[in-house]
Formats: structure tokens, sequence, C-alpha cells
């Protein structure tokens, strides 16, 4: 393939307008910046810029040096050998690293033009502009309708008929809903492996956030129910920023835009997917894609 | 060769944990079964007339028309006994007789001043009523059967005199003819020893039949009825028939039980027959049916335990265990959440944890002092109340004593929640006491529902501390908060050092205790199947 098509390409998706949005027709009310009170930021806001950002667990580091930026409205993947730092980065960029104690960062992470690890960010709008979803499916133990209005409900929905909507909303775009219809109020914890981190991916995207982190989230399922996630990672692209961790070389070649090759805390090569696996720039993103390591 | 080790070893394994398992059972069943029925004699028994009397006099239970008539038809019964023991009485009763002739002749008196006679008539009759009187006199003091044959005739020679028909010396010739019948059959000179054996006997059959029905009724409850439970008197009957003493058999050892028979004492005289009289119509006079009293459980008792159940005892025990469970199950779970969530891992936060865990096995009487000296007579007259044990005190304590084990078990419950749920919620946006109210609370509550049903368990069984702040073991059920209240565990212990009443009432006892038991047994069951629910729900079932 010759660069001049995938410029082409890249430019025709970066220039898409933003569509009509799945969970549109009932939303979250005025959407909160993250912390200095800007406006609703579109589809070319959802940006994620790292620079120069390094993460150290007590002395040891866990990524070093990053630098890159993610791009909005498509999908990203951070692929890797085990212990690379790629899930570091990931739970950096909504701060669920902050639950590790002795930690520390340097440089800047910012998320939509503001920097995460600034004395005054605000948390709550952080967490509820970027939704994550883990590596293990962990719905909390309450009822399908529960878990996924858990994240509307926290942030001041309390009509009834609109929670429903939403929860309807959110899991059509999560393509549960035609299985679990009939019976919302059954425990999450009743549903399969890969029914369950649907209902996670719902739950995500009942707060409309405007970026979605995904740490592995096939890892745990079978062929049949990975499936099913990555075409849903391939509806949604269009309306969200995704940044999909994943040690699934051929997941990443399928599901991703761009991908990001990590190797010991460090950013090895970070270009369009096609490139990184048909003509990798690094001789280590060449050894690592064609099984030579990792 | 491998294999069949391993085989032999995973069999060994299973075989002793099952024997553990078994013998564990085995032994409670060996320690509470005969306690569980014995206690169930305190509600199920066979009840006798007297005891539906009582119930009727004390609680206003049962229709008073069905339980005049049973009475009325067992006094026919009894009347015999009575009239038995009447007559015999009068054959060695001497101070009884020689009271009866002096009052007969005073009588006499009286009569003769009143029908107007006077002067050298008056004299003359009334030294010849002297004369009768003094002759009983004799006759009744005496132990030479010829002396009061000769006493006894003179004095009935004058039966038929002028002077003395339809007169109040009549009474003379009748007592007179009684003294001769009933000495007939007597030994005169075991006049003593049959006195003292009559007295024993007829204390027994007033335990067992109650007061007479022309006495005067006594003025403690317990002695105006005679045998409730048909069980009691069957061994008061034993006791009638047998006289038991103590004996040396042999110099040096020990002094043996020998049972002589109370019939045989009385060989030959008219009391023989009693004793089988009563032994045949026994039921006839108490007429035993089965009762099942479930109002044990509710009834107040009389002073001393002796008739009624344990009402009070287990409201007592309800309250002050249900009010201490309010008091320490929040208090435990905000200070476990502050331990797991807030805590960093300072040195004074592992003091402060090192003291729960030592207080979690300190003596519960030093709590009952501490209890004391700190709430009683420190707090309360603080804020003005009055420094007296009360319920308020006791629950205070027993909140103290239970505190460290609910803290150990919600902090372990807290720990326990994944990690991955307080991730999920972060990661939606909620902040730190959020997701702890809505997530880890929920998802950790079986763990807590487990400590607080040890905590329950404890608080409804202790004695020592609400010992000194807030038991009492007699007095009317407390009307507020700041009156001690009786519990069933003080009440048992206060029977087993109690004075004889104890050992007059075993079944009391024993019921006081089995209710103690069951009792926390409910309020566990209650509580796991709560918690069973709970975790059932969280599993997703």
């Amino acid at each position: 393939m010759q660069k001049g098509d995938n410029d082409m390409l890249i430019s025709a998706l970066e220039s898409k307008a933003s569509k009509d949005s799945i969970t549109s027709s009932v939303s979250l009310g005025a959407k909160a910046s993250l912390g200095n009170g800007n406006k609703t930021p579109d589809c070319s806001c959802r940006v994620i810029k790292s620079e120069n950002f390094s993460f150290f667990y007590g002395r040891n580091a866990g990524v070093k040096g990053i630098t890159m930026e993610v791009y909005p409205c498509s999908v990203t993947a951070i692929i890797g050998p085990s212990g690379c730092g790629k899930s570091t980065f990931l739970r950096s960029i909504n701060r669920i690293n902050d639950l590790i104690p002795h930690t520390r960062t340097e440089g800047r992470l910012l998320v939509n033009g503001h920097n995460v690890y600034d004395k005054n960010t605000n948390l709550v709008n952080l967490r509820r502009q970027v939704g994550i979803v883990f590596q293990k499916p962990n719905p909390f133990p309450k009822s399908i309708f529960d878990n996924i209005a858990y994240g509307p409900r926290l942030h001041g929905v309390r009509n009834r008929s609109q929670l429903q909507q939403i929860v309807e909303n959110s899991l059509r775009a999560a393509a549960l809903w035609d299985e679990v219809k009939d019976d919302l109020k059954k425990s999450a914890l009743s549903l399969s492996g890969g029914q369950q981190q649907r209902v996670c991916i719902a739950r995500a995207l009942a707060t409309e956030p405007g970026i979605l982190l995904m740490d592995e989230p096939c890892s745990a399922l079978d062929p049949i129910a990975t499936g099913k996630i990555e075409d849903l990672i391939d509806r949604l692209q269009s309306d969200y920023t995704i940044v999909i961790v994943t040690h699934n070389m051929q997941q990443a070649a399928r599901v991703s835009r761009r991908t990001a090759f990590f190797c010991l805390g460090r950013l090895v090569e970070y270009d369009l997917t096609a490139k990184i696996f048909r003509n990798p720039g690094k001789k280590q993103t060449e050894d690592y894609v064609t099984g030579r390591f990792g | 060769m491998r294999l069949l080790i391993r085989r032999i070893t995973d069999k060994f394994f299973t075989v002793l944990t099952s024997a553990s398992v078994i013998l564990l059972a085995a032994a409670l069943l060996v320690v509470l079964g005969p306690m569980l029925l014995r206690g169930a004699g305190a509600v199920v028994f066979d009840g006798t007339v007297e005891f539906r009397r009582m119930q009727l006099d004390l609680f206003n239970r049962g229709e008073a028309d069905s339980i005049e008539d049973e009475v009325s038809r067992a006094a026919a019964c009894r009347k015999v006994v009575y009239e038995t023991i009447d007559k015999f009485k009068h054959g060695i009763d001497v101070e009884e007789l020689s009271n009866e002739a002096k009052r007969i002749y005073r009588l006499f008196g009286r009569q003769l001043r009143y029908e107007g006679v006077t002067g050298d008539e008056y004299r003359r009759v009334r030294s010849l009523a002297r004369e009768l009187r003094n002759r009983l006199l004799e006759a009744f003091g005496s132990n030479d059967r010829a002396l009061i044959e000769r006493n006894v005739d003179r004095v009935l020679r004058y039966r038929g005199h002028r002077d003395f028909a339809d007169s109040a010396a009549s009474g003379f010739f009748t007592l007179a003819e009684d003294f001769l019948t009933s000495v007939e059959s007597i030994d005169l000179n075991k006049r003593r020893q049959y006195a003292d054996s009559l007295r024993q006997a007829e204390e027994i059959i007033f335990r067992l039949l109650g007061p007479r029905p022309d006495d005067a009724l006594p003025a403690l409850a317990m002695e105006r009825y005679g045998a409730t439970r048909w069980d009691m008197a069957q061994q008061l009957l034993d006791d009638l028939l047998w006289s038991k003493q103590w004996v040396e058999a042999e110099p040096g050892r020990p002094m043996v039980k020998v049972r002589t028979s109370r019939a045989g004492q009385f060989a030959g005289t008219g009391l023989e027959g009693l004793f089988k009289y009563v032994e045949d119509n026994l039921e006839t006079m108490l007429r035993p049916r089965f009762t099942f009293y479930w109002q044990y459980l509710i009834d107040d008792s009389t002073p001393g335990h002796y008739f009624g159940g344990v009402g009070p005892e287990v409201l007592g025990t309800l309250l002050i265990t249900l009010l201490s469970m309010v008091l320490v199950f929040p208090l435990g779970v905000v200070s476990a959440a502050y331990l797991v969530e807030c805590a960093s891992d300072t040195a004074a936060v592992r003091i402060i944890r090192m003291c729960i865990n030592t207080l979690a096995g300190v003596p519960s009487i030093v709590f009952g002092l501490f209890g004391l000296a700190f709430f009683v007579l420190f707090l309360i007259p603080l804020f003005g109340g009055p420094s007296k044990p009360c319920i308020l005190t006791a629950c205070l304590t027993l909140a103290v004593l239970t505190l460290p084990v609910m803290i150990r078990a919600s902090e372990e419950a807290i720990r326990s929640v994944p990690q991955t749920y307080k991730e999920a919620s972060l990661g939606l946006g909620a902040g730190r006491f959020v997701t702890f109210v809505k997530v880890t609370l929920p998802a950790a509550l079986p763990g807590i529902l487990t400590g607080a049903i040890l905590s329950l368990s404890r608080v409804a069984g202790e004695t020592a501390p609400v010992l000194f702040t807030g038991a009492v073991a007699l007095g009317p059920p407390p009307d507020s908060l700041f009156d001690p209240t009786r519990t069933l565990s003080y009440g048992s212990y206060d029977i087993a050092v109690g004075d004889r009443l104890a050992m007059m009432v075993p079944h009391k006892q024993y019921g006081m205790v089995v209710t103690l038991v069951l009792l926390i047994l409910c309020l566990n069951g209650i509580a796991i199947v709560l918690r069973a629910r709970i975790f059932r729900k969280l599993k997703g079932q």
C-alpha cells in the first residue's frame, strides 16, 4: 500500500463531521468540563496528548518519556510484551492509578487540553468524560439496570423514565439490549462472561464519555464473545475516541486505526496500523510483530 | 505405591474430618440434650388441679366454674385424709385435748350464768363439771391405759345426767369417747414419736394438697397451693410413704440413706391405712392433666420464682440485646471503614489496631466493672441523671464489650471486597464516600452480618457485665431506659446461688436456661437467614 492512499484515508476519516450519536435522544444535560468551565467539546476535541509523560511506582518506572497524541473519533491500539507499561499508561489517562499508593508522575498528560495531573483537576468530571473498561468483567453485584444506571444516578439523573431511556440506549450501543431486555432486574452476575463485559461497556457508555479506555477487554472471553465486542468497537469508533490495550496483535490489526508499540516502558513506534504491521519502521517493532520475541 | 499412599491419606483425611464433626455434634447433643429435655419440662408437663387453681387466681386464666367443679370433686376424696388425721390427732395431741376440755368447762360456766343459775346450785353444778374436767385432764396426760379407762368410764357415767343434758358439757362426753377410741389402738408410750412423725406427714400433706378448705389462707403465695405438677406430687408422695434418714452404717465410712416405711411407723394405729389411701387416690385428689404451659415465656413470676414464668426476663434480655446491637452495629462498621479506607499505615493506626485486637480478649467481668465505674458512677451523673444501674448503662457496657469483635469482622469483610468494584465505581466518576456507601458496603454486608451474629450471641448470654450495670433479680418491668431490668442470664445465676427455693423448683431453673439458649438460637436463626438472602443476592441468584 502506498503512503499517499493512507494519507487520504486518514484525512478522510479525520475530517468526518460528528454524526448523530447512538445515545442521542436523552443526554445527561450540559456536560461539565475538566475543571475550568469550557464549553461542550465536540468530536475534534476528544483528544489525548502525552508530553514526555513518566509514571513511577516507588522508584521503578512504569512508563518513561511517552510522547504521543491520540486522534479523536478513532481506535488507537497499544501493543507490546507483558510488563511494558501499556496498562500503566492507559490507567493514567483517567487517573485510576491513584488507587495505588506511593506513585508519582513526571511530564504532562493532557486530555482535551487540560493536564489531568494538575492540582485542580476535577476528578469526577474527568472520569465522566473518560470511561474505562477493565480486563476482567466487573459488574457490580446489583441488577443489570442498577449497574448501568449507576453512573447517571451519580451525576444527578433521578427521573425514572429518563434513566430507563439511558439504560436502553446504552444497552443498544453495547449490543446487549436484545439479550437482556426481558429482565433488567436480573443480577448482572448471572450473565455469561461476554455478556458481563458488555454490561461493563454499557455502564461506561451510560455517562456519555467522549473517550473510552479499554484495558484488554477481550482477554478473558471466548472467540465468539470477542468477535461481538470487536464489532461493537467498530461501531462505536465513529462517536468515541477509543484507546484499546491488547496483547493480541491480530485484534489490534483488525480493530484499530493507529497502533502504538510499547516496550520496557518506552514508546518505540506509533503509526498507522497498516504501516506498523506491514512495514514497521523500527527493528524492535518488526521483531515483535513477526513473533521473534514477545 | 505412591497412588496407594495418596489414597490412604485422602481416606484418612476424610475420616478424620467427619469424625471431628460427628464428635462435635455428639458433644453438643450430650450437653444440650438433657438440658433441653428438662427445660421442656417447664412448659410441657402434667399439671394438677392445684396448678389450674393457681393460674386462675394469679393470672386470671381458665374458667372459674370448671375449676371449682374439679376442686369440689377432689375435695370429697381429700376429706377422708383430713378426717383420718384429725381422729388420730385426738389420741395423741394431749395439749390440744386439754385445751379443748378447759374450753368446754369455761363455756359451760358461761352458759349456766346465762341461764340464770346462781348461788349454791351454780356452785354445785360447776364443781361437778370441774371434777369431770380434771378427770379428763388426768386421763389425757397419763400413759397408763387402766387409769385412762377408769377415768373415761367415770366421766361417761354422767352422760345422761340431768344437769348436763343439752348443754355445752356434752362436749366432755364426745371428747372422752373419741379419746377412748383413738387410744385403743395406739401405744401410749410412743406418743412422742407419733407426734413427731405425724407432724412430718402433715407437712408433706400440706405441700401436696395445699391448705385445708376451711383454714385461713397463708400469707405466702407459694403456700396457698398444693403440688402444681404431677412429677412434684410423685416426689412428695415418695417422701410421704418413706421417711429417709442418714445413718452411719459402719464407723468411719460415709453415711448411708436408710428408708423406713412410714406406714410401718404407725402400724396398728388408725393412721396406718392413710398412706395406702393417699397412694391409691392421689390421682383423684389432684386430677393431673396434660398441660402445655406456653405462657411460661410471657408470664411474670411470683417472688422467688416459685410459680409463673420468665416473661420479664425474656423481655429484659431482648431489650438489652437489641438495644446494644443498635449501638454497636453502626459504630463498628464506621470504625472498620475508617481503618480500611482512610487510615494510612502510621504507628498510631497500628497501635489502635493492636488495642482493638487486645480488647477482644478481655474478660467480660472487667468490662462489667468498667461499665460500673465509667457509665454508672461517672457518665450518667455527669449528664445529671441518678447514679444507678439501668438498661442504658447495661447496653453501653455490652456495646463496648462486643465492639472489638464487630470491628474485626467488619474490617475483614470490607477488606475482602474485590478491588475491581472500587475501580469500576471510581472509573465512573464516583467519589470515595459514594463508592463506599453504594458499592463496598453492600458487597461487604454478609461478612459484617456474620460479625453481628457473633456479637448478638455473646451479648444475649452475658451475665458479668449486666451484673453491675443493669440487672436485678426481682422487680417490676422497666418503665424507661433508666430503670434496671431482669434478664435470663442473671436470673439463672441468681437461682443457682439462691436459697433452698432453687432445689424445690429445678424445672424453673432448667426452663430459664433453656429459654436463654432457645432465644439466642432464634435470634441467630433470623440473622443467618437474613445474611443468606443477602449473600444469595450478591452472588447473583
